[in-house]
Parts: C-alpha cells; sequence; structure tokens
C-alpha cells in the first residue's frame, strides 16, 4: 500500500509522538515546564529575607550592573571573571549557609547557570535562584 | 531493485546519514532536560515548548533514521530529516548573529566543544547529502513511473 509524501510524513510524526509523551510522563519529575529552574531551586524574596544572616547573596550580573546597585552585602560572583571572583566567595562561605543567585530579572539565565557551576564544581548543596532576580528584589525592598 | 554499483552508493549514504541520525537522537533522548536548555539557549521558542521539542525531535530523529535504513516512509522521513536540517541551520546562524554563545545539543554532551565552523560545516555536509538523496528518490520514482519502450 503506497502512501503520499505527506502521509508518510504524518505517520512518522505520530509514531515520534509516543515514545516522546512516555519520556515526558518519566521525567515529569525533573523538568518543570513553567520555568528552566525546578521549583526546589528556587526561592522568592520573602523566603529569602527569613533566612537572615545565614544567606549570602550571589550577583551574577555583570560587572557594570553589580557596580551600579545590588543586594546590600551581595557578592559578585559571574561567568566572566569566574575563576577570578570564585575565592572570595568561597572565603565567605561556611556549611550551612544558604546561597541565593540573582541576575536581573525571571528571564535572565545567569544566575541559573551560576547556581548550576556551584553545585557542580563546587559542589554546594544548598544553592537557590532567586524568583524574579533583581527586579523582584527592587520591588520588595524599594518600593 | 536490479544490483548496481550506483544503488549501492545510494544506501551506503542513505545508512550513514541514518545513523548519524540514530546516533544523535538516542544521545539527545538520553539526556533530555539538557536539551530542553540548549534549545532554550537559541532563545528563540517559549521554555514550554523547548521543552516540549525535546522530548519529542530526538525519537522524530531516531524514527526518521530507522525509515531510511528500512526503506519504510523513506520520502517522507527524507522530507522531515530535512526540514530539520534547514530550520536548524537557520536558527544556529541566527544565534551566532545574535551575539549568543550556545552549545549546539546536535549530539547531546559529544558535541559541546565543538566549534561553530565544526558544526556548520557538518550541517552542510549533511543537508547536502539529503538533498542528494531526495533527488535520486525521485529521480527512481519518474524512472519507475515511466511506461516501459516497446519494440
Amino acid at each position: 500500500m503506497k502512501f503520499s509524501l505527506p502521509c508518510q510524513a504524518l505517520i512518522l510524526a505520530g509514531l515520534s509522538l509516543l515514545p516522546g509523551v512516555g519520556q515526558a510522563i518519566y521525567f515529569r519529575d525533573k523538568i518543570s515546564w513553567q520555568s528552566p529552574i525546578p521549583p526546589s531551586e528556587m526561592v522568592s524574596v520573602d523566603q529569602a529575607r527569613e533566612w537572615g544572616d545565614n544567606t549570602i547573596w550571589i550577583d551574577a550580573r555583570p560587572d557594570d550592573q553589580f557596580a551600579r546597585d545590588h543586594v546590600p552585602g551581595a557578592i559578585l560572583l559571574n561567568e566572566d571573571r569566574w575563576n577570578e571572583l570564585l575565592p572570595q566567595f568561597l572565603a565567605v562561605w561556611s556549611p550551612g549557609k544558604k546561597i541565593v543567585v540573582y541576575c536581573s530579572a525571571q528571564s535572565c539565565d545567569l544566575a541559573r547557570e551560576v547556581a548550576e557551576r556551584l553545585r557542580k564544581e563546587a559542589q554546594l548543596t544548598d544553592v537557590f535562584v532567586l524568583e524574579g532576580g533583581w527586579e523582584a528584589w527592587v520591588k520588595k525592598n524599594r518600593s | 531493485m536490479r544490483f548496481s554499483l550506483g544503488n549501492f552508493i545510494w544506501r551506503i549514504i542513505d545508512f550513514i546519514i541514518a545513523a548519524i541520525f540514530i546516533y544523535a537522537g538516542v544521545l539527545k533522548a538520553l539526556d533530555p532536560v539538557q536539551l530542553a536548555h540548549d534549545i532554550d539557549h537559541y532563545k528563540i521558542l517559549p521554555w514550554a515548548v523547548g521543552v516540549g521539542l525535546a522530548f519529542y525531535l530526538p525519537w522524530l530523529e531516531i524514527f526518521c533514521g530507522l525509515a531510511l535504513i528500512f526503506r519504510l516512509f523513506y520520502r517522507g522521513a527524507l522530507s522531515i530529516l530535512t526540514a530539520l536540517v534547514v530550520v536548524f541551520l537557520v536558527a544556529t546562524i541566527a544565534a551566532k548573529v545574535r551575539g549568543l554563545d550556545i552549545t549546539c545539543g546536535c549530539f547531546g554532551h559529544a558535541s559541546q566543544n565543538w566549534s561553530f565552523p565544526t558544526h556548520l560545516a557538518l550541517d552542510l555536509a549533511i543537508l547536502v547529502a539529503l538533498a542528494a538523496l531526495c533527488y535520486c528518490s525521485v529521480a527512481r520514482a519518474r524512472a519507475n513511473a515511466s511506461p516501459m519502450p516497446t519494440s
């Protein structure tokens, strides 16, 4: 039985859907469809503030944005100068401290990447990304 | 189908292209979470769409590769793979022009250190091979369709 070209393409596309849906169900706990960052790795401004002195704020933005303004006490740690800036972060870190990484806004990917590097390279566990980023912090603290 | 050197060479190309796509598809299917992030780095699609593609595209590549090998839905598979490569080439060049530093994600972690020219060269080679296979398939279909001359 001969199928036309569009029919063949549709059949292949349809067949591929089955294992794809199966995988999506299997991986449903490992990836969020809402955001690139799993909910367990995100923290709101209010939650981070509740941790008080137990929090180390990491600014993942470029140097000039950090210089203009940043969360009081935040440490600059961006991918551009990772090797240079990492030691100053490690100097203030101690076990039990919670690390909150932020960049400019929710859509910014820098915080997620810095958080990922801290987990993989520095083997740190309590690393979170600030929901809404710097914009959210400004809104909560300066409105 | 009569054996001829030409047909044999086209089948070799079928198998090479199929192997590339099946290999790439399997690597990506093993880590769809990383693939979703790689797609997101292109900053073209919303995150949710990227996640959907991350679960779907590897299997599309695998099934189309198998279709090339077993000659089932052959033209459909060729069309889909050609469209995929064209879309991917355009997206890659657009990302480069926008200054985005992207990891291709084509072969999962195996290709994360490849340079942009390397990616481009491989994709163009695959596109040329697919175009040649499409041409051969059309020529074969026309040859089969034309009536045998009667003497």
